[in-house]
């Protein structure tokens, strides 16, 4: 149980895997909506239709192994710290932005094939869709960048041979 | 003013990690649409829509590439990550390069129902650097908190550490303190800050409100730079965990952070701003 929990933190990569793994849907979703508008001027005839359908799949993949490791993650942090908060918020976002995109991957799979065009109701959904993506990644990076979370966890050993070469007052061990 | 900008301190989010997931998943999926080629030759196009992914691929990681150079150069010389930076950089010019020849290769066999083997292998190639690259990208966030915390900080972060040494100065001084004038300090504005090294003991120098003040470089939670930290009133924040300390005391003001800051006296001496360092530090 222990060394499946480690895997999904990434610890024997020495490097959190939630955020590695979104870059996938978080490139897919997004790009799936510039081919819908492509494909909406008639640029690159049906390889945009294609694409987008093929981006949107792919994202959704991903998604299901961005959820347990993202999940992990968020449970480490204490209810107490702002980014309890943030990350429930990004938490909800994103399951709403992966439903949007299962349902417009259904909508698409009859006619991917042939279409030259995307449709209205898929075309609005990769637009909420993105749009919802949009802010709750934007949350997930706060979560980083102005709350350190995950940020010096790994690395602490490194960070506290420096401080103490450097002859900083630290705590005990 | 455009620094900043790519810096996204607008933004208060790092621009270069928001972009990079453009090219990551872009150049994932051309790969992804070469082997179903292989996989599925009666799927018709999946050969074209690869080159097309990659088109996107190549223009996005040319986006990413400007914040990320500029990230690069905030990096202060001497941080033990510039040079996986510096790695982490060569790579994704590699990489952009080697998808360029590998749209060039292409371009001319749209039609094929499979994808050929020139192409196919500088994908992967290019995959595995990327992989690589992109993990090292992702320590120099996790590991060294670079990009962590910067939009906190308003005004530049030092570039370099000043090395000093108070062996020449101690027969000079009775007393058990032992003051070393610190050069380039006149050059400070409000809230920067100078990262000195005096035998060993890191400090970081501060000017607030016209006068200056010293403590210990490293944040005692998980020891992140307050050379790079924000400041408040008289207050510095660490840029990883948001730990606050008191720049005239170093009493631990707002936590993750427990224990205090050391600080070190600032005098002038002959006219110059000196910090004092006690004598049992003398190697």
């Amino acid at each position: 149980m222990k060394w499946s929990l480690d895997l999904l933190k990434g610890k024997w990569l020495g490097h959190p895997l939630h955020p590695i793994i979104v870059h996938v849907p978080m490139a897919m979703w997004p790009s799936a909506l510039i081919f819908d508008l492509l494909s909406q001027w008639q640029i690159g005839g049906n390889a945009m239709v294609r694409l987008a359908f093929y981006a949107i799949i792919f994202g959704l993949v991903a998604s299901l192994l961005a959820v347990p490791t993202g999940v992990l993650d968020w449970s480490g942090i204490k209810k107490e710290k702002p980014a309890w908060k943030i990350g429930l918020y990004h938490m909800m976002l994103n399951l709403i932005a992966a439903l949007l995109f299962a349902i417009n991957f259904g909508l698409r799979m009859q006619d991917f094939r042939e279409a030259t065009t995307v449709a209205g109701v898929p075309l609005t959904l990769s637009f909420i869709g993105t749009a919802l993506l949009t802010g709750s990644a934007y949350l997930g990076g706060r979560m980083t960048y102005t709350y350190g979370i995950s940020v010096a966890r790994m690395s602490k050993a490194k960070w506290r041979k420096i401080a103490e070469a450097g002859r900083a007052n630290l705590p005990p061990e | 003013m455009l620094k900043d900008f790519l810096e996204g301190k607008p933004l208060r989010h790092p621009l270069h990690p928001m972009l990079v997931h453009f090219p990551i998943g872009l150049f994932l999926l051309s790969l992804l649409l070469d082997l179903a080629s292989l996989a599925f030759p009666s799927v018709p196009n999946l050969v074209r829509d690869s080159f097309y992914a990659m088109l996107l691929g190549v223009i996005t990681a040319l986006i990413a590439a400007v914040p990320g150079f500029v990230d690069y150069t905030d990096i202060r010389s001497d941080h033990p990550a510039k040079r996986t930076a510096t790695t982490h950089l060569t790579l994704n010019l590699i990489v952009v390069a080697l998808y360029g020849i590998n749209l060039g290769v292409r371009s001319s066999s749209l039609v094929d129902p499979k994808i050929s083997f020139g192409p196919l292998i500088l994908s992967l190639v290019g995959i595995a650097l990327l992989s690589v690259s992109g993990y090292l990208g992702g320590r120099l966030v996790y590991d060294d908190g670079i990009g962590v915390g910067r939009h906190k900080r308003r005004t530049p972060t030092p570039e370099s550490t000043l090395h000093l040494s108070m062996a020449n100065l101690a027969s000079n001084e009775k007393s058990d303190v032992i003051f070393v004038p610190i050069p380039e300090v006149d050059r400070l504005s409000e809230r920067e800050t100078l990262r000195v090294e005096i035998d060993g003991q890191v400090i970081t120098i501060a000017k607030i409100d016209q006068d200056f003040y010293a403590f210990q470089e490293f944040c005692t939670h998980r020891y992140g730079p307050l050379s790079e930290g924000g400041f408040q009133d008289f207050k510095v924040q660490c840029p990883w965990h948001n730990s606050c300390f008191d720049v005239r005391t170093g009493k631990v003001t707002q936590g993750p952070a427990k224990v205090d800051l050391k600080t070190f006296k600032i005098e002038m001496r002959d006219g110059k701003v000196a910090v004092g360092l006690p004598r049992a530090a003398t190697p």
